[in-house]
C-alpha cells in the first residue's frame, strides 16, 4: 500500500465549537477522493486542518502524511512536503504580482532556484490550457480578480507547484458551467498515478468529467458513508437527508 | 540581537568619517553666532537682515504643544554650522577622498551616470558637489547650490526666499532662516520639460551638529521637473538636528514631482518644513519614504492657488525601535476645481511610533474641489503605536471630500494562504509588508525602490533575527 | 467671558484650531430652580402598570419637591466640558436623578418655560438590568434657555442599555452636555443623540469600554443653521478584549453654521481583537457652512481592527433630480434626503411621541 494521507479519530474545534468529531480518512497514492456533505458539516474545516491553519484547534487524533505525523508542522512545512490546498475564497495580496508570487512559491516548495525563462514558459502553457487571461499574471495576487479568475488561479498554482496531494476546497462553487469544465480539465492535467486529489464539494457537476475512486459523505463532523463513484448518483437523487439520519 | 545581514547593510549608511572640518561653529545659538555664519558665508545685507529677524522670531516662538517630545533637543549642544574641508566642486575627482568615498558607497556618482540629469551633494553645512548635464544648461535650466543662487540670481531668490514658508510658521522654520546653509536652487524656464530627474543628496557627518539646507525650486509656466532628495547620516549617541526648508513654486501649467527617501540615523531630530504653491492647471506630486530619525515632524503642504491645480501625496513611514515619526500631509484648496489625492501608509514595530497628522482645508472659493484621502496603518506587534490625527476643514458645499483610515495587523488569513504555498511565516509577513509598501515604492525611481525594499527587509529581519 | 471647552484627548497643531472651542459666554451665576420635570414609563407593556410603576421606583431617589438625589456622586469626570462647566454642575445643580435600572422603560422630560430657563443637571444611570431610557430637553418658550448637564452611565456585567438624548431646545439656547460611560463585561450600551436645538450646542461623550466583549454603539444626528455652533467631541477608549465601539454621526449644515466633529477611538493596551468603527457624514446645504472633522484613531495594540471614514458634500444632484421629477419642490426634496439620512438613527428611539417631535423639529429647522 502507498499510503499518502491518513487521518485518525480527528477532533477539531473552531473557537468553542467542535466541528470535526472523530473523522477518519485514508488516501493512497494515485487515488481521487471526493468528500460531499451538507453545509456546515465540516468539509472546509478538514481542508484547513490538514494544512494546520492556526484558527482550527485539534483536540484529539492524528494527521499523518507519508507515514509521518504532520499535525504540528507549520503550514509552509506541510506545503513543502507536497500538500496543496485550493482555497474556497483565496486571499487578495496587494503589491505582489501573481507571476512573482508563483516564482517565490515554486522556489520555496522545491527548495531549488527557479529558472525564469523556462518557468515562465511553463506557466504560460498552463494558462493557455486553463484559458486564463494572459494579463492576469501581471496583476497583483488575486486583487480585483473575479470569482472565476481566483479559482482558475488556484488551479494554476496547483499545476505549477505540482504537489503529491491536492485538496480542492469547493473550487467549483460559484462558477459557471464553462469554468467548472476548465477546473476539471486542470485536475485531469495534474492527475497521475503518482499523485492524489481530495475534492471537497457539494456539487455534482465537477465530478462528471473526473475519474473518481472513492466518495465519502461527511455529516456533522464524521464520515458516515464511504463508497465508490456510484454513491454520487444516489446523493444526487436523494440528497443528504438519509445520511443525516444514519448519524442520529 | 540584530542579524548579520542587517549589520552589513546598515554599514552603507553608518560609515563615520573623522569629524574633519575646516570650521565648526561653537555650539548653541546667539546673535553673535548668526552674525558669524552670515560673515562666513559672505551674505549680502538683505540676507543678513533676514537671518537676524528670523533669530528674533525664533526666540519669541514657543515649542509646539503637541506631537513628539522634543526635550532631548538642546540647542546649546548643537553646532549650527560645520564647513567641510573643501569648496564647491563640479567634478567628483576634486572632492576630497573621504567625502567622495561616502557618496560612492551611497551610489550617488553611479546613479548620476546612469539615470540623473544633475546631482548636488551636501556634506554637513556645505554643498561639495554640483553638476548638471550640458544640454539643460543650454535650455536655460539653473541647478546650483543656494549660496551661488543668492550671489548670482539675487532678484529671483529675494522674491521667493521664505515667501512660500513664512519665517513665523513655526519655531524651527525661524531657526532655519537664521542659520540656513547649503541646499539647492532650481529654475526650470517656461515650457522646458526635463525627462530625467535632478537629485540632491544630503549627508550629515559631524556629531552634535545641525543641517539647515534650503531648497528653492521654481518650475516656470508649462515646464516640468522630477526632483529627488535623499538624506542619511551615521549614527551617533548624541542628538543631531535637521531643520531644512523646501520651497516649491509650481507656476501655471507646470508639473513637479518631488521624491524623498529619508534615512537619517536614529539619533536625528528631523524637524523639516516643505511647502509648494501651485498655480493654475499645475500639479505637484509628493512621494515620500520616511525610515530614519529618532523624531520626525514633517508635513509637506500643497497650497492649490490656481484653478484646476492638482496634487498627489504618496507616503510611507516605517518606525522601529526608539523612533517617533510624526508625518502627514497638508493641502489647502483655494482655486476652483482643485483636486487632491492622498495615499498614506505606515508601519510600526519594535516599540516604534507612527503618527499620521494631516490637514485638508477647502476654502469657500474652491468650488468644485475634490479631495480623497486614504490612510492605512500596520501594527507589527503590540508594543508599538500608531495614531491617525487628520483634520478635515470644509468651508464650501460644492466639494467632494472623503477620508478613510484603517488600522490593524497583518491578517492571519493572508499569512496562512501564503504559508500554504510554502513561504515561512517570516517570508509571508515580509511579502505582505512589501506589498503594502508597493504603491509607494512603485512611484520611486528604480534604485530608490530597491533601496526602500532593502530598508524594509532590513527592518523586518531586525525584528526576526 | 471667554471659555475654552471640549478639549480633544490628543492635541494637534494650534493652527488647525480644533484642540478645543473658544466661546464668548457667561456661565449664569444664579441658577434658579427647575420644576418642569416629567418622568413616565413610555411603552405599553402588558406585565406592568406603567406610570405608577416607573414613578414608584424612580421615586426611590427622586422627590420632586426636593429634586436633588443625595445619592448622585460628584466625582470628577475624565473629559467633559472643562473645569468651569463641571464645577457649575457639581455646585449648582438644580436637578439630580439617579436611576438604578430594573427592566424599565423610562422617559425623563425637562420642559423649559419662562419660569424654568436654566437647567443644571446630573443624571446617574446604574445599569443593573436591561433598560430603555429617553432623556429629552424641550423649550416651551421663546426666551433663551441654558442647559448644562452631566450624564454618567455604568453598564454592569451583561446589562443592555438603550439610551437616547434628545435636544429640542429653541434657537436662542445654549446647551452643554457631558456624557461618561463605563462598560463592563458583556454589556451593551446603545446611545442615540439627537442634537438639534440651541444656537450653541456642545457635547462631550466619553466611553470607557472596560469589559471583555463590552459593546458600545453611538449614533448621532445633528442639524445646524444660521450662525449656530455645534461642537461634538466623542472619545471611546477600548480596554476589554473583544470589545467594540461603533460611532456613526450624520449631520446637515445650513446657513453660516459651523460644526466641529472630533471623534477619537483609542485602542488601549490589552484590548486584543477589539473593533472600532467611526463614520461621519455631513451634508452641506449652504456654501457658507463650515464642516470640520477630526476623526482620530489611536492605537497601542496590534490585534485590532480600526476604521474611520468621513465625508462631506452637497446633496447628491442625481437624487435631487429623481425626487423632483416626482413632483417635489427643491426644498422638499432636500428635506426628504436629509431625513432619509437621519431616519435609521431616529428609528432607534422607541417612543412614537418623541419621534414625532423630532421629525417636526427637523421640518421646522429646514424651512
Amino acid at each position: 500500500m502507498n499510503k499518502l494521507l491518513e487521518i485518525k479519530d480527528l477532533h477539531v474545534n473552531v473557537g468553542e465549537k467542535e466541528i470535526l468529531k472523530g473523522l477518519n480518512l485514508t488516501i493512497n497514492k494515485g487515488e481521487t477522493h471526493v468528500i460531499m456533505g451538507p453545509n456546515g458539516a465540516g468539509k472546509s474545516t478538514l481542508a484547513n486542518v490538514v494544512l494546520n491553519n492556526p484558527e482550527y484547534k485539534k483536540t484529539k487524533g492524528t494527521v499523518e502524511f507519508e507515514g509521518k505525523d504532520i499535525s504540528n508542522l507549520a503550514t509552509n512545512k506541510i506545503a513543502k512536503k507536497g500538500i496543496f490546498m485550493s482555497f474556497q475564497s483565496p486571499q487578495e495580496i496587494p503589491g505582489i504580482s501573481t507571476m512573482n508570487f508563483l516564482k517565490v512559491a515554486k522556489n520555496k516548495v522545491t527548495g531549488k532556484p527557479v529558472r525564469i525563462f523556462e518557468f515562465k514558459k511553463e506557466v504560460q502553457e498552463y494558462m493557455e490550457e486553463l484559458n486564463v487571461n494572459s494579463k492576469l499574471i501581471d496583476r497583483n495576487l488575486n486583487v480585483g480578480f473575479s470569482g472565476g479568475e481566483k479559482k482558475k488561479n488556484e488551479i494554476l498554482q496547483m499545476l505549477v507547484l505540482n504537489p503529491k496531494l491536492a485538496i480542492l476546497d469547493e473550487t467549483d462553487s460559484g462558477l459557471d458551467v464553462d469554468a467548472v469544465r476548465t477546473v476539471s480539465k486542470g485536475i485531469n492535467l495534474y492527475k497521475s498515478n503518482e499523485n492524489s486529489v481530495l475534492i471537497i464539494t457539494h456539487n455534482m457537476k465537477i465530478l462528471s468529467e473526473l475519474k473518481v475512486d472513492y466518495v465519502h459523505v461527511l455529516v456533522d463532523g464524521k464520515i458516515v458513508k464511504k463508497g465508490t463513484a456510484e454513491l454520487v448518483k444516489d446523493i444526487e437523487k436523494n440528497g443528504f437527508t438519509k445520511y443525516k439520519q444514519i448519524d442520529k | 540581537m540584530k542579524t548579520k545581514v542587517e549589520n552589513i547593510n546598515r554599514n552603507i549608511y553608518d560609515i563615520k568619517n573623522k569629524d574633519n572640518y575646516e570650521f565648526k561653529m561653537e555650539k548653541g545659538l546667539s546673535k553673535k553666532i548668526v552674525e558669524e555664519i552670515s560673515k562666513q558665508k559672505g551674505d549680502p545685507d538683505w540676507m543678513r537682515e533676514i537671518r537676524l529677524k528670523a533669530l528674533e522670531t525664533y526666540e519669541k516662538l514657543e515649542l509646539p504643544t503637541w506631537g513628539p517630545d522634543l526635550s532631548a533637543l538642546k540647542m546649546d549642544n548643537i553646532a549650527t554650522y560645520v564647513k567641510p574641508k573643501t569648496n564647491l566642486n563640479s567634478s567628483w575627482e576634486d572632492v576630497p577622498e573621504d567625502i567622495k568615498n561616502t557618496f560612492d558607497k551611497l551610489g550617488i556618482p553611479e546613479a548620476e551616470k546612469k539615470s540623473l540629469a544633475g546631482v548636488g551633494a551636501q556634506y554637513d553645512s556645505e554643498v561639495v558637489y554640483h553638476s548638471m548635464k550640458k544640454e539643460l544648461l543650454e535650455q536655460g535650466v539653473i541647478y546650483t547650490d543656494m549660496e551661488t543662487a543668492v550671489r548670482e540670481y539675487p532678484e529671483i531668490v529675494k522674491e521667493h526666499f521664505m515667501k512660500c514658508v513664512p519665517i513665523n510658521d513655526h519655531k524651527f522654520v525661524a531657526l532655519h532662516a537664521a542659520v540656513w546653509s547649503g541646499g539647492s536652487f532650481v529654475y526650470v524656464p517656461k515650457g522646458v520639460k526635463l525627462d530625467i530627474p535632478l537629485q540632491s543628496y544630503f549627508r550629515l557627518n559631524s556629531p552634535e551638529s545641525g543641517q539647515f539646507e534650503h531648497t528653492l525650486i521654481i518650475v516656470d509656466e508649462g515646464a516640468s521637473l522630477h526632483f529627488i532628495e535623499g538624506c542619511s547620516a551615521p549614527k551617533y549617541n548624541k542628538v543631531n538636528l535637521h531643520a531644512g526648508c523646501v520651497e516649491l513654486y509650481v507656476k501655471d501649467g507646470a508639473y513637479l514631482r518631488y521624491s524623498t527617501i529619508e534615512n537619517w540615523s536614529k539619533n536625528m531630530m528631523n524637524l523639516n518644513t516643505k511647502k509648494a504653491i501651485v498655480g493654475k492647471d499645475a500639479q505637484i506630486d509628493w512621494v515620500t519614504g520616511s525610515f530614519g530619525s529618532r523624531v520626525s515632524m514633517l508635513y509637506p503642504m500643497s497650497i492649490l492657488n490656481g484653478d484646476n491645480a492638482k496634487t498627489e501625496y504618496t507616503g510611507i513611514t516605517f518606525a522601529g525601535k526608539g523612533q517617533n515619526l510624526d508625518t502627514g500631509f497638508k493641502v489647502i484648496h483655494n482655486g476652483k476645481n482643485t483636486s487632491a489625492l492622498v495615499n498614506s501608509k505606515s508601519i510600526s514595530k519594535d516599540g516604534g511610533s507612527c503618527t499620521y497628522r494631516a490637514l485638508v482645508r477647502v476654502n469657500d472659493r474652491a468650488k468644485g474641489a475634490k479631495c480623497s484621502v486614504s490612510c492605512e496603518s500596520l501594527m507589527l506587534d503590540d508594543i508599538s503605536r500608531s495614531d491617525t490625527i487628520p483634520v478635515n476643514d470644509i468651508r464650501t458645499d460644492e466639494v467632494t471630500f472623503s477620508h478613510e483610515a484603517k488600522i490593524g495587523k497583518i491578517s492571519d488569513k493572508e499569512i496562512f494562504y501564503l504559508m500554504s504555498r510554502g513561504l515561512s511565516e517570516e517570508d509571508a509577513k515580509a511579502m505582505i509588508v512589501r506589498g503594502f509598501a508597493y504603491p509607494i515604492s512603485k512611484e520611486l525611481p528604480v534604485e530608490y525602490a530597491v533601496e526602500m525594499n532593502n530598508l524594509i527587509n532590513l527592518e523586518l529581519e531586525g525584528s526576526i533575527g | 467671558m471667554s471659555i475654552k471647552v471640549n478639549e480633544t484627548p490628543v492635541r494637534t497643531s494650534r493652527n488647525f484650531s480644533i484642540n478645543n472651542i473658544k466661546l464668548d459666554f457667561d456661565i449664569p451665576d444664579q441658577i434658579g430652580s427647575f420644576e418642569n420635570i416629567e418622568c413616565e414609563a413610555f411603552n405599553e407593556s402588558k406585565t406592568r402598570s406603567l406610570a405608577t410603576d416607573a414613578k414608584s421606583y424612580i421615586a426611590k431617589d427622586l422627590d420632586f419637591k426636593s429634586p436633588i438625589s443625595e445619592n448622585v456622586k460628584t466625582k470628577k469626570i475624565t473629559y467633559g466640558n472643562g473645569k468651569l462647566l463641571e464645577e457649575n454642575v457639581f455646585k449648582k445643580a438644580n436637578s439630580k436623578i439617579r436611576i438604578e435600572t430594573e427592566k424599565e422603560e423610562i422617559k425623563i422630560k425637562y420642559e423649559f418655560d419662562d419660569e424654568n430657563l436654566e437647567l443644571v443637571n446630573q443624571i446617574e444611570i446604574i445599569g443593573n438590568k436591561d433598560a430603555n431610557i429617553i432623556i429629552e430637553y424641550e423649550s416651551r418658550t421663546e426666551n433663551p434657555c441654558f442647559h448644562n448637564g452631566i450624564i454618567k452611565t455604568i453598564a454592569k456585567k451583561d446589562c443592555k442599555l438603550n439610551i437616547a438624548i434628545v435636544n429640542l431646545l429653541n434657537d436662542k439656547s445654549v446647551n452643554f452636555e457631558a456624557i461618561e460611560n463605563e462598560l463592563y463585561e458583556n454589556s451593551k450600551v446603545k446611545y442615540t443623540i439627537i442634537d438639534l436645538g440651541g444656537k450653541t450646542s456642545i457635547s462631550n461623550y466619553y466611553s470607557n469600554i472596560l469589559g471583555e466583549k463590552a459593546d458600545n454603539d453611538l449614533k448621532t444626528i445633528y442639524l445646524g443653521k444660521d450662525n449656530e455652533i455645534k461642537d461634538l467631541n466623542y472619545i471611546a477608549e477600548l480596554r476589554g478584549k473583544n470589545s467594540k465601539i461603533d460611532i456613526d454621526v450624520q449631520g446637515a449644515l445650513d446657513g453660516n453654521c459651523k460644526k466641529n466633529f472630533k471623534g477619537t477611538i483609542d485602542f488601549k493596551k490589552g484590548c486584543k481583537k477589539a473593533k472600532g468603527n467611526e463614520n461621519e457624514f455631513c451634508l452641506l446645504l449652504s456654501d457658507k457652512a463650515k464642516s470640520i472633522a477630526l476623526p482620530m484613531l489611536l492605537c497601542t495594540e496590534d490585534d485590532v481592527e480600526g476604521n474611520h471614514s468621513t465625508a462631506s458634500g452637497k446633496v447628491d444632484a442625481k437624487s435631487l433630480f429623481y425626487i423632483m421629477s416626482r413632483g417635489l419642490s427643491y426644498k422638499e426634496a432636500v428635506k426628504l434626503i436629509v431625513k432619509s439620512n437621519f431616519n435609521k438613527i431616529i428609528e432607534r428611539i422607541k417612543d412614537n411621541e418623541v419621534k414625532e417631535e423630532i421629525l417636526k423639529e427637523i421640518n421646522r429647522r429646514l424651512n
